[in-house]
């Protein structure tokens, strides 16, 4: 049970509540499915987080960039050292990784790509909903999408009553949202009276400031408000600061920094989700991956294939799920970075089917306009 | 007439303005000249920025990268100290201030209002270090100068400005059969072309083509900064004869012969009149300044004003201003943060900016909490100016501006900071009665909200009495 701002506000009577008599209810045949998604904006670097191993070409081209100590997954490709709880995941088939896999965006714009990543579209721009917000919709789930950001991200749009946590850097008294409430009760103003209802009805704990560039504290509270029952069931993150064209390093770089925020996310969404890890997908989303070679300030440039990370007790077994396009010259896209073989989206339209009930063909037609994208849970996830 | 007119078009009264007897005219007769800049602190040219641009990438990425290639924390110390010694941090907060002193006290605020609307419009989003050093002064000098030429004009002198060839890429873009693009086995980059058609002149109603949009791209071809490796990405514009697609193209049917450079303004002129041109941009504007779903009743004068003045911005101003006066009563709008806070900053005098003597920079150390205070504020509240995420600019409709917490940020900035902005002789509970009389009809059920704190001056109790007013209904919306 959550602690919302209008059950403490009425404390005494709750008490009154609890200490009565509680009916029964067995939750475990509708237990909740949250799928979470980390966005990794400016080009996560697939080879880095989860390189090949033993790959000549890629030593030779990344001669700065190839890491030690690399955490071993299988024969074939290895781990970032700082994706530690991936690692130890892996061991208890709750993390996996898709590989060579991308959007079908080429163009190599931060900006085109990035839209494009949360809309699911071919053209930029021209869609104003999220595939994430599309899904939720079409599953029917309204009010249950928490974003980690500022501004509602495109990604969860096109559903209604989402809610944001990112909060303000002093904290906001009760009594002032309370009247400023007030006085829109008369008003025809649909939009901010429901925003409103949606700031009263927040659980205590989510009003109280933070630094909103903490993000330890922002994944606590994701994670306590993802265990809950009747919370919401999506919760969407963005981290940015991919984008290392220069001193990308190998296993101490710019690349290697922001790959441990992803890790301290995950790491406390685990140990905080309790259980209900046990119901949760965590997936990661970027625009595309970087070049095979390193440039002159050893890092790299925007480049098309790229790989997600996945964490969760939904998640079949631990694997590198992926149809492996090779490094070499010939092999790469455009002879200059990894190719992509899996359409990025068949992995998220796959991932809503298991979290929302829904069939994925289904969604697919709903979500993605009925684009080809097979159907990938009986090989990723648990149904 | 209400007196939120005064925010719909401008920023409302200021203590020292009262109601005009015909507001209509007040409005239009802002609109014949270019106010200038009232920023007494410095206002670098254009020029000397993309200098400094030019010192910081250049210091970055050919000496610092190279020379602390294996060293991290060394390469980030060398990094910072090179943000101060060009200014990398600074620029921005300056450009935040001119651009908030001259909505504070211009005399034509509604001039200004417009201003904001052109440049966000011809928005350049957040890329590279544009808004560190090029947007601000962009602004200043490509959109503010060309805001009594015609829309023509105004398009011509964006497309071809060093800021937006950079924003969307066109000096990477080559004729594939050009000398260069043959030589190096380069092509056309589209987006500048795609954008132009797109967000800056017919939009998507006109039912371009992918073959438009690579045909334009074409013509623009050539259209690049002169690079060299000194200067590298930041030498000024030029045609490149070397870069330009040869051939006749075609663009929404219509051919553009073989002509080099001049083939650039004629396809300009030839979208900038474009009736579907007319009819979007006419609707941009009458959705920022009378509602987020403008009907053709009140679009229409827009355009027909557009068509008889052959584009002249001046006339089209004045017309959007008529229908904004004429549905002021019946229509609502919700501002978004930077207006809101512009709207507080004018109607109770707050400190903001920073005065010009504080804001000077010294270039030896990272510049302090006083001097990025309105920088920050702005961020805080969701609303950077100059770093729009995509190219398309900052949204003007509500239902981007209303998240749970991009409404509580204002209730924070209100009840929190804002206190700390009030000037020392405007602390009474006297000054804000004065303001709300001189902006708000309903300024006694105002006021009867806030009188429990009619004695307190502290600022706790300054935040009680504008948390709640700067939030009400009749202020987020006019």
């Amino acid at each position: 049970m959550n602690c919302t701002r209008r059950n403490f506000l009425i404390g005494g009577s709750t008490t009154l509540f609890f200490s009565g008599y509680f009916p029964k209810i067995s939750f475990a045949s509708m237990q909740k499915k949250n799928l979470i998604i980390i966005s990794l904006r400016g080009g996560m670097d697939g080879l880095t987080a989860v390189p090949v191993i033993g790959d000549k070409r890629l030593k030779k081209l990344r001669k700065k960039l190839i890491l030690e100590d690399v955490l071993n997954l299988n024969s074939d490709f290895g781990l970032h050292p700082k994706l530690e709880i991936f690692h130890k995941l892996w061991q208890k088939n709750q993390a996996a990784f898709v590989h060579a896999t991308n959007i079908p965006y080429t163009g190599r714009s931060h900006f085109d790509g990035q839209n494009l990543m949360e809309t699911g579209a071919h053209i930029p721009y021209k869609e104003k909903t999220g595939w994430l917000g599309r899904g939720l919709l079409a599953s029917n789930i309204i009010g249950k999408g928490l974003a980690i950001s500022l501004p509602m991200p495109l990604l969860l749009r096109g559903v209604p009553q989402n809610n944001n946590f990112f909060p303000s850097p002093d904290f906001v008294e009760t009594k002032l949202i309370d009247q400023i409430y007030n006085e829109f009760k008369g008003e025809h103003n649909e939009l901010i009276k429901s925003t409103l209802d949606t700031i009263r009805q927040r659980p205590l704990s989510m009003q109280i400031a933070t630094d909103s560039d903490d993000r330890k504290k922002l994944a606590l509270e994701a994670a306590k408000q993802l265990k809950d029952q009747s919370g919401p069931r999506v919760a969407v993150f963005d981290l940015d600061g991919f984008d290392t064209h220069a001193a990308q390093g190998g296993v101490d770089g710019a690349h290697a920094d922001e790959l441990e925020e992803v890790n301290k996310i995950v790491t406390i969404l685990h140990e905080n989700l309790g259980q209900a890890f046990d119901n949760t997908l965590i997936l990661t989303l970027t625009e595309f991956g970087r070049t095979i070679k390193q440039n002159g300030g050893y890092g790299t440039e925007h480049g098309y294939g790229s790989a997600i990370l996945m964490a969760g007790g939904l998640l079949k077994k631990s694997q590198v799920y992926t149809d492996w396009p090779g490094l070499k010259k010939k092999e790469l896209f455009e002879g200059r970075d990894l190719n992509s073989t899996i359409d990025s989206r068949a992995v998220y339209n796959s991932a809503m089917s298991v979290c929302f009930n829904q069939d994925p063909e289904f969604l697919r037609k709903e979500v993605f306009w009925g684009d080809e994208l097979p159907d990938l849970s009986q090989d990723l996830f648990k149904i | 007439m209400s007196l939120n007119f005064y925010r719909r078009v401008a920023f409302g009264l200021s203590p020292n303005e009262k109601p005009y007897k015909d507001p209509l005219n007040w409005a239009i007769n802002q609109l014949d000249r270019i106010p200038d800049l009232l920023w007494p602190g410095t206002i670098p040219t254009e020029k000397d920025l993309r200098k400094k641009y030019g010192e910081w990438v250049y210091g970055d990425r050919e000496v610092l990268r190279k020379k602390f290639k294996n060293d991290k924390h060394a390469y980030r110390k060398a990094k910072d100290e090179l943000r101060i010694k060009t200014g990398e941090r600074y620029f921005e907060l300056n450009e935040h201030a001119i651009r908030h002193f001259q909505t504070k006290y211009s005399k034509q605020p509604v001039f200004e209002r417009f201003w904001l609307f052109w440049g966000n419009h011809f928005a350049i989003s957040e890329k590279d270090f544009l808004a560190e050093f090029s947007t601000g002064p962009y602004q200043r000098e490509i959109i503010r100068p060309n805001m009594v030429k015609t829309f023509e004009e105004m398009v011509q002198s964006v497309t071809t400005s060093w800021c937006m060839i950079h924003h969307l890429d066109n000096s990477e873009s080559f004729g594939p059969n050009s000398k260069k693009g043959m030589e190096w086995g380069e092509t056309i980059n589209e987006n500048h072309a795609r954008e132009l058609l797109e967000l800056h002149t017919v939009s998507p109603n006109a039912g371009y083509t992918q073959e438009d949009v690579i045909q334009l791209a074409y013509i623009m071809t050539g259209w690049a900064h002169k690079w060299d490796r000194k200067n590298l990405e930041t030498g000024d514009i030029w045609f490149d004869q070397e870069m330009h697609q040869k051939g006749d193209k075609i663009v929404l049917g219509v051919k553009y012969k073989n002509d080099a450079k001049r083939e650039l303004a004629k396809v300009i002129h030839d979208l900038a009149t474009h009736p579907i041109c007319i009819k979007f941009v006419s609707t941009k504007l009458c959705r920022h300044f009378i509602t987020d779903e403008p009907t053709e009743e009140m679009i229409d004068p827009v355009i027909e004003a557009w068509n008889k003045s052959n584009g002249s911005l001046i006339e089209i101003h004045k017309a959007v201003i008529t229908q904004a006066y004429k549905y002021n009563e019946i229509t609502h709008k919700f501002h978004p943060p930077e207006i809101w806070l512009m709207q507080l900053s004018r109607m109770f005098d707050l400190n903001i900016p920073l005065s010009f003597e504080k804001m000077n920079y010294t270039f030896k150390s990272k510049p302090n909490n006083r001097q990025r205070q309105l920088s920050w504020i702005l961020r805080e509240i969701g609303h950077s100016p100059y770093r729009a995420k995509q190219p398309n600019g900052w949204s003007d409709l509500e239902v981007d501006w209303v998240s749970p917490e991009l409404l509580l940020r204002r209730f924070w900035f209100a009840s929190v900071e804002l206190p700390m902005l009030v000037k020392s002789g405007n602390r009474s509970h006297g000054f804000i009665l004065s303001c709300l009389k001189n902006n708000f009809e309903d300024h006694k059920n105002m006021a009867s909200l806030i009188d429990n704190f009619r004695f307190g001056t502290s600022d706790y109790d300054l935040g009680q009495k504008y948390g709640v007013i700067c939030n009400l209904p009749g202020v987020l919306k006019i």
